[in-house]
């Protein structure tokens, strides 16, 4: 055989050496290979720099700290120092996988819950870390995705500056970290460097965000979508799908084995009646099937139409509009150019998979956070496609141009007009409210005998149990409303053992709404008959109590 | 002295868990690396024949397989006059001899120079001490060993000629595949074993410079396999240790994987020899491992790579010997639940080489032409335990053996299951006497083949 003379494989090899020694096919997402330019360093790092303003300033002092916001302060706090999830009976509500991050967060604080004032303060410092990363995972998932910088920067900037993002992602909630393993996820996935432990890791990721919060379930057929046009084309596509899968799944299976462990999987005699919860021990399942059954009537949730007219609408109406048709957009432009829109039904999936979530389910206002960065992702997206022929230049001026429409106009994203007709700053950048919760705790502690038994909410929990002195008595109207453990052992479900209540700000309507089985009756009884108001602040429609019961 | 067991417990499911994720790592490692196609790949273009080959063919009880065998090592696509074949079989080994030298009768009669039959009547009688023997008949630049069942690539020569000149290489270590991965419940992993093993994990050995090599389709440069006095006779796993014995004298070795070119095999054809098989191959690795070769490779990370593969079987066995105390203790102990969801990590482990494994078999079936059916990974579910705990017991078996010094070579039976029809030599008649155990070679006690050949005679 002659130098250069090919090898001559037998017939029955033929099929074989077709499939060996052909190149492999050009993988199916589109994807930046090109290095990031000056410019490219410049437009990320100010995006960044604008997440960390955005969100940084002003922090402390607005929104006021919510419920929510206390509660997973307050398992983080027993995480870190009672080693379990919850002070109370943890029924699996949540997968605990953000309040152990939450936990990790202040065990390495060297003030820990105290670093920053109240200890809401230190978390809300971690979500403003988050959201800078968020930034740069989403500034790099669109440019890689869309090879265009100025696209990036387009979504990376209404992520950052839009209010409905600024007044939830400052606030310590578990979507805010779902949402971060997500864009972990998508960036890792973005990375398409044919690896298998980059699938593996981005499966991994889009796992813990499972565990984070279970609604990233509805984000799995984009994601899924995603990784399988990703690993297209590969020799290694078999390995790379198996393990994205396996990842996925790892972090779901070591939750559900947790509950196993604990015996707490399965209700008591497989009861799943929600008429009468079993007795016995919580359980996991029944959870689930008890979530999957609520409904807004009777529930502390609402509906999706009333929260969009009256709570997301009046805080961003350009996010959520634009990006909806950006979302159809990106999939009828994806769906037109099957081979190279992957990115865009990819986004459009997962943004429609979240959006169908929040059509279905009983929602609390929050919810639509993660809809936020999908939807910035959208845009991203649709803006680099339609812009793709025109010079950057250009695609630049129009991109500060639709940037600009709701930065200036009154009512957008900067500027308002107050009761007197006068232009000022939004309030995000300028009120502050948790002043009033900062006032009603150091009353509580100038007035409050330590050893008091309390009706409190959860957003003053940690402060009241972490700091000197130590109000080991003081529980959310919630758990004593509804844990056997507190509403028993503690005040005997009887005005007679209770000596406060602290009054949050509309407090009082969810103890109303949450009384659909009388269980906050005895608390409401304490107020109303035998309460008596010895503080109380207020500021516009925000107002806050202490109750002192008489006996 | 429960917080003790606690402990033990945990440090020990860490440490299975470290070692099954490293070693599931090395299952996909090719596939893993964005130059993959350049590490295992046959290059495009054959250079001339320039180097002569000796094929060395040890045979012992192979009258079923051995005619088909040297007919397929004679007609391989190299100038003849380049390859010489070699046949070494043990004197009492009479019908293997004979099948054999009918053949090279034959190839004789044809005009083919240079096909013998080796023929020693010392001991031990084993494959090390044949492959010795024949080496000292051995005179072309390039040693080739194949087992007496293997389907000789026609293309090999060619391809190993080409990378030995163009690459500058000795050594070099071609693909083998079993093929029969329906056969019997445990044929599918064991041919994955050879998969993952050929196709990805000796890649990896290769680049670290710490390598096990197989027992047939090696290529060594002559001289080189001579100046390391060839093979170990008293280690069951030889190719292991002339591999890492060549990795600390810093000898590259290249490894090469392709599915059109690789040497084909079948998986022991009954339990019993399945065991067996494996049981020797734990024990040589054990043997390895006690001889301490592999302290000398020259790096840490190579020495590392080196213990944690010949150590393996070790683990394996400890871990078929814990089984029955962590069944027990599940049952018993009250363990905090970080503990017990760490006790289970390994499981998750399992749980990934089995995902590993179903990938696997549609790459393997797909590379071959073949189809992976539902039924063939509906089955793997079932049997994929029971797989576990049969190297479990193998290697505790080889512990037991080496622990009380038995160490003779428990041979493993061929019957050609991976040749198509026209590609058997024999037909399918009982292998009844080829199965038996060589309870009588026993390298423990035989004496060291001595200089020059004495006692080999070549007919």
């Amino acid at each position: 055989m002659r130098k250069g003379q090919p090898a001559v494989p037998r017939d029955d090899q033929m099929q074989e050496q077709v499939e060996n020694s052909r190149p492999p096919p050009e993988p199916e997402l589109p994807v930046s290979t090109g290095r990031r330019t000056r410019a490219g360093w410049v437009a990320l790092v100010l995006a960044m720099v604008i997440g960390l303003v955005t969100h940084g300033y002003n922090a402390f002092r607005y929104p006021l700290y919510l419920t929510d916001e206390g509660i997973y302060t307050e398992q983080a706090w027993s995480t870190l120092r009672e080693g379990r999830l919850s002070p109370y009976t943890y029924f699996y509500d949540h997968a605990p996988m953000a309040w152990i991050v939450l936990a990790g967060w202040y065990g390495i604080l060297p003030g820990q819950f105290q670093s920053f004032g109240n200890p809401i303060n230190a978390g809300r410092v971690l979500m403003v870390v988050v959201h800078v990363l968020a930034v740069f995972l989403l500034f790099e998932i669109v440019r890689r995705f869309s090879g265009s910088t100025v696209a990036a920067f387009l979504a990376t900037f209404i992520f950052s500056v839009s209010p409905l993002a600024i007044y939830y992602q400052r606030q310590v909630l578990l979507d805010n970290l779902m949402v971060f393993w997500v864009l972990v996820g998508l960036y890792v996935l973005a990375r398409k460097d044919g690896r298998i432990v980059t699938a593996m890791g981005a499966g991994g990721a889009f796992g813990l965000a499972l565990v984070t919060k279970e609604n990233a379930v509805f984000l799995l057929p984009g994601f899924a979508y995603l990784m399988h046009r990703g690993v297209t084309g590969h020799l290694n596509r078999r390995f790379s799908a198996s393990f994205w899968w396996f990842a996925t799944l790892s972090p779901v299976a070591a939750y559900l084995l947790f509950a196993q462990i604990k015996n707490e999987l399965f209700p008591a005699g497989m009861d799943f009646n929600l008429n009468s919860p079993p007795a016995g021990h919580v359980s996991l399942l029944y959870t689930v099937w008890w979530q999957l059954h609520r409904t807004a009537a009777g529930s502390q949730g609402s509906a999706f139409a009333e929260l969009l007219r009256s709570s997301w609408l009046p805080r961003d109406k350009y996010l959520l509009l634009g990006g909806t048709v950006a979302a159809l957009a990106a999939l009828l432009l994806g769906l037109g150019d099957r081979r190279r829109g992957a990115p865009l039904i990819g986004a459009a999936v997962l943004a429609i998979g979240y959006g169908f979530y929040l059509g279905r389910s009983v929602l609390l206002d929050f919810y639509v956070m993660p809809l936020v960065p999908l939807l910035s992702l959208c845009i991203g997206l649709v803006y680099a496609r339609i812009t793709r022929r025109i010079k950057p230049t250009a695609a630049a001026l129009v991109a500060v141009a639709l940037m600009a429409g709701p930065l200036a106009t009154p009512g957008g994203y900067l500027l308002k007009y107050d009761q007197f007709h006068r232009l000022v700053g939004v309030d995000q950048y300028r009120i502050s409210l948790t002043d009033l919760q900062h006032k009603q705790i150091q009353w509580v502690r100038d007035n409050v005998p330590p050893n008091s038994k309390m009706i409190i909410d959860d957003d003053s929990w940690v402060a009241l149990h972490e700091d000197e002195p130590k109000f080991r008595n003081a529980h959310s109207h919630w758990k004593a409303a509804s844990d056997p453990d507190v509403r028993d052992n503690v005040f005997h479900a009887s005005w007679e053992n209770l000596d406060y209540v602290a009054m949050s700000n509309r407090m009082r309507p969810a103890m109303e709404q949450n009384n659909g089985g009388g269980q906050e009756d005895w608390i409401l009884q304490a107020i109303d008959q035998h309460g008596e108001q010895v503080w109380q602040a207020s500021k516009g429609n925000v107002e806050l109590q202490i109750i002192k019961i008489n006996h | 002295m429960q917080p003790i067991l606690l402990v033990a417990i945990t440090a020990l499911s860490l440490l299975l868990t470290a070692q099954a994720a490293h070693t599931l790592y090395l299952m996909i490692y090719t596939w893993d690396q964005p130059d993959s196609g350049a590490m295992a790949g046959v290059p495009d273009e054959r250079a001339d024949p320039s180097l002569s080959f000796t094929v060395i063919v040890p045979a012992r009880h192979e009258e079923k397989v051995i005619q088909g065998t040297i007919d397929r090592a004679a007609t391989v696509n190299y100038p003849a006059h380049l390859v010489q074949l070699l046949v070494v079989c043990s004197a009492d080994d009479t019908g293997t001899i004979a099948r054999a030298q009918e053949t090279i009768d034959r190839l004789n009669a044809a005009g083919r120079q240079d096909a013998q039959v080796v023929v020693f009547d010392d001991g031990p009688v084993n494959k090390p001490h044949g492959l010795n023997t024949a080496l000292r008949y051995a005179r072309n630049d390039v040693v080739a060993v194949f087992d007496a069942e293997d389907e000789v690539e026609p293309e090999l020569f060619s391809i190993v000629n080409t990378v030995m000149t163009q690459e500058h290489v000795r050594v070099v270590q071609a693909g083998v595949q079993l093929m029969n991965y329906e056969s019997n419940w445990y044929s599918t992993f064991n041919v994955l074993e050879y998969f993952f093993w050929f196709r990805s994990r000796l890649h990896y050995h290769a680049r670290t410079g710490a390598i096990p090599l197989g027992g047939n389709t090696v290529f060594f440069d002559r001289e080189l396999l001579e100046s390391v006095d060839g093979w170990d006779e008293f280690n069951l796993t030889e190719d292991a240790d002339i591999g890492l014995r060549l990795s600390a004298a810093g000898e590259q070795v290249r490894v090469i994987y392709d599915h059109r070119y690789v040497t084909r095999e079948e998986t022991p054809p009954t339990l019993g020899h399945f065991i067996r098989q494996r049981t020797r191959w734990s024990q040589g690795f054990m043997q390895t491992l006690k001889k301490g070769t592999w302290k000398q490779l020259p790096t840490r990370r190579q020495r590392i790579l080196a213990w944690q593969t010949l150590a393996f079987p070790h683990a394996q066995a400890l871990l078929g010997l814990y089984l029955p105390v962590a069944i027990i203790t599940a049952f018993v102990l009250r363990s905090p639940t970080i503990v017990a969801l760490i006790s289970w990590l390994p499981v998750l482990m399992l749980a990934a080489h089995f995902v590993t494994a179903v990938a696997g078999l549609y790459e393997f079936t797909g590379a071959h032409g073949l189809r992976a059916s539902p039924r063939t990974v509906l089955t793997m579910a079932f049997t994929w335990l029971p797989y576990q705990l049969l190297l479990m017991y193998a290697a505790t078996r080889a512990l037991r053996r080496q622990l009380m010094g038995v160490g003779n070579w428990e041979k493993t039976a061929h019957i050609g299951a991976h040749r198509t029809p026209d590609t058997q030599s024999a037909a399918t008649d009982s292998v009844a006497d080829s199965t038996a155990t060589d309870s009588a070679d026993s390298t423990a006690t035989g004496p060291a083949a001595n200089e020059e050949g004495a006692t080999g005679r070549a007919s």
